[in-house]
């Protein structure tokens, strides 16, 4: 663990490099490259809000008006794309690199540390549109508060809107960063052992964000009795606490914070203990 | 450099030298090979022996002090790569240990280190920083790694984008210019165009006058001589000698001569699938290269007494068959051709009869070919008739190799030459004369 903390500050210059050459390439390379990077997450929401929110009606509950449910979902989106590229792409990362792992003395414990910040700028852009959102949304066209929510004068109707909690969200940035960097070190350093690693992080991926309150609510999942699936996946901890800070200016539930952060550490160590244990073998391995 | 090194260690009793700049003891390295990817889960989870070991190199022991320029030499998997990659860290030794001390900069293959998404300059950023320059120097070199490597606006291209004459540019600017103490250099360096070439060999003398160490590997021997005092030689992973660049160099040559007659024989004995033709009366039943001794070999060298001698078979009577040898390189270069009837003197074979055997046989003094592969065509033609009409032209029929071991001049031919010098000055006048 310390050792990869030292080789990351020695070399910091080379991790800089890679990650502006990542962005770079994504926004400068072709020809609308920003634009591109902000229309691929809308249409993506413009899909999922036809599917759940038109066709199959999914609403966030009763006390929550429905132009909330696209955000909410957004807001999802945004933060699970982030992770799922950092993961996806640290799996396949020793691979792709092979020419500077096999060829040069590579410190290639940059590589997953590089693809995280990169996702990270990407989720940066993405969440400014959810900022924009709430701001819209809670601020200068204030949405009405439900006719059934404002009649019963129900406590559980959130109105959106920022908090002092929004100090929590570079912990937020921090926690999903070391986590999926965990990830990323495991699955990348285990692909090079068993191929099929990078086919079958896709379908991973998938079937996890599925199950991962995104496009419906959690109360859903708890009322169909599958709570245990909630209990079990850490990413919907995070979701939610994004959600609680970003849009509804509230503390997120700290039990759930403090589970996520646990994972996160023990996910890091084991993830980086593997990464550094194998890592002599890689050019061998390519 | 220890003349009396053992070219295998003995013992760990060799206590590394003072001053070395590369020391390696008893090194080897093992690669497990499988035959499916899914031996590999086997092993990675149970630890099953699904695979078959493979040993690149084999208790080397190198000891390499400061300032030499050292070859490794050896036919193509050999282990210098492997033995290059131990060497510079990139991968690990199965047993033994290296001590390398300084910076290293190796070229080691075509676009080694190279990302090829990235432009060129944006690799040399890349490559400066894992040889573990600060942006500081990197800035400060930036300028003539760029000038050096004469890449002009292709600097900004990606690298994907290069010739491979071009990424050789690239990689020797930036392992020339980043001041490393150990230059290593595999045979990348071939593929450069001449005025490259010359510019590399100007900036390694450089650093041999600096007094810097470099590890030059090839499997050329000439290049090796004129540039090393000390050579390796490997073989199978081992090294099977290493001493002086005469003395290795002479091992060599051996060894190479000895490689090439079985490669060949192997190549010749095979059936030829390269066309034959001719009406048949007589039939060309084989053909062979001897060498000074008389003795047949594919292999031989340049300025030695050689002959070709062809064996023949008449089926059916004929009346002036004349047999011919043509000579090619192994690029198709017609070299030389000729027959025994276009000559000053001819020499005729008349009124051959059915069931009739013989040779004929061409030699020379000195073979004036320098080294390559080269191969034979043989002629057999009726001139009886106004037009030449073939009897039996065998295309290709034996594949043959030219060793040169002076490697003096450079080409096809030898030539033998002579040169002079005239200088006048307030001395008066001087002549020098070299012959050939």
């Amino acid at each position: 663990m310390f050792e990869l903390v030292r080789s990351i500050r020695r070399h910091q210059r080379l991790l800089r490099d890679f990650v502006v050459r990542d962005l770079k390439g994504r926004y400068v390379g072709s020809t609308m490259g920003f634009f591109w990077s902000v229309l691929f997450p809308l249409v993506n929401l413009a899909i999922y809000a036809f599917v759940f929110r038109l066709v199959l009606k999914t609403r966030w509950s009763d006390q929550q008006p429905e132009e909330q449910t696209v955000l909410l979902m957004f807001a999802g989106i945004v933060v699970w794309s982030a992770f799922s590229e950092a993961v996806s792409r640290s799996t396949v990362t020793l691979v792709e690199n092979s020419n500077l792992i096999q060829k040069v003395v590579f410190p290639s414990e940059i590589l997953p540390v590089y693809l995280g910040l990169s996702s990270w700028v990407n989720m940066c852009i993405g969440l400014a549109f959810v900022v924009a959102g709430v701001l819209w949304l809670g601020y200068i066209d204030p949405l009405p508060t439900p006719a059934v929510a404002a009649a019963a004068g129900d406590p559980e109707y959130l109105p959106l809107a920022f908090g002092p909690s929004l100090v929590l969200l570079p912990v937020l940035f921090v926690l999903q960063y070391l986590f999926a960097l965990g990830l990323g070190y495991f699955l990348g350093a285990l692909n090079l052992f068993i191929r099929d690693v990078a086919h079958l992080i896709g379908v991973f991926l998938m079937v996890w964000m599925f199950s991962t309150p995104i496009f419906y609510p959690a109360v859903l999942v708890e009322r169909a009795n599958y709570g245990w699936v909630l209990a079990l996946n850490p990413m919907y901890w995070l979701i939610e606490a994004y959600r609680a800070v970003l849009l509804f200016g509230q503390w997120p539930p700290f039990d759930a914070l403090a589970r996520f952060a646990l994972v996160a550490l023990v996910v890091l160590f084991l993830g980086a203990s593997f990464f550094h244990k194998s890592k002599p073998r890689f050019p061998d391995l390519l | 450099m220890n003349a009396a090194s053992p070219a295998r260690a003995p013992a760990a009793s060799l206590a590394p030298t003072r001053g070395s700049a590369i020391y390696a003891e008893n090194l080897s390295k093992c690669y497990r090979l499988y035959r499916k990817p899914s031996h590999r889960l086997w092993d990675v989870l149970f630890g099953l022996k699904t695979y078959q070991e493979f040993w690149a190199v084999r208790n080397v022991y190198l000891d390499i002090p400061h300032g030499s320029t050292v070859g490794i030499i050896g036919e193509n998997g050999a282990g210098k790569s492997s033995l290059l990659k131990l060497l510079t860290g990139v991968t690990t030794p199965t047993t033994g240990k290296v001590e390398v001390a300084g910076r290293v900069a190796s070229l080691l293959e075509l676009g080694a280190g190279f990302h090829p998404e990235f432009s060129g300059a944006e690799n040399i950023r890349l490559n400066c920083s894992i040889l573990g320059m600060t942006s500081g120097e990197i800035d400060a070199r930036f300028e003539s790694i760029v000038a050096f490597s004469e890449l002009g606006d292709f600097i900004h291209r990606p690298v994907k984008t290069y010739s491979s004459g071009m990424y050789v540019r690239l990689g020797f600017s930036v392992a020339a210019s980043v001041d490393p103490d150990i230059l290593i250099i595999d045979e990348a360096l071939s593929v450069g165009d001449e005025h490259f070439r010359g510019k590399c060999t100007n900036r390694i003398n450089e650093f041999r006058e600096q007094g810097k160490t470099i590890l030059f590997v090839s499997h050329d021997m000439g290049a090796v001589k004129s540039m090393c005092q000390w050579v390796v030689l490997m073989d199978r992973g081992e090294v099977l000698e290493q001493g002086t660049a005469e003395k290795v160099a002479d091992e060599y040559l051996k060894r190479a001569h000895a490689r090439g007659n079985e490669r060949l024989s192997a190549l010749n004995r095979g059936s030829s699938e390269y066309p034959r033709w001719g009406s048949g009366e007589v039939e060309v039943t084989g053909v062979e290269m001897l060498g000074p001794d008389g003795v047949p070999s594919h292999v031989l060298r340049t300025g030695e007494p050689f002959s070709i001698r062809l064996r023949w078979k008449a089926h059916q009577a004929t009346k002036n068959p004349v047999f011919g040898v043509g000579l090619y390189r192994s690029d198709g270069t017609y070299v030389n051709g000729s027959n025994h009837h276009w000559r000053d003197q001819p020499l005729e074979i008349l009124d051959v009869q059915a069931g009739e055997e013989g040779e004929v046989e061409l030699s020379a003094d000195r073979l004036a070919l320098l080294q390559g592969q080269y191969y034979l065509t043989t002629f057999l033609y009726d001139h009886s008739k106004a037009a030449p009409t073939a009897i039996d032209h065998r295309e290709h029929v034996l594949t043959f190799e030219v060793l040169d071991p002076k490697r003096q001049q450079h080409g096809m031919l030898l030539l033998s030459s002579r040169w002079s010098v005239r200088r006048r000055g307030p001395g008066g006048e001087r002549q020098g004369e070299s012959l050939a």
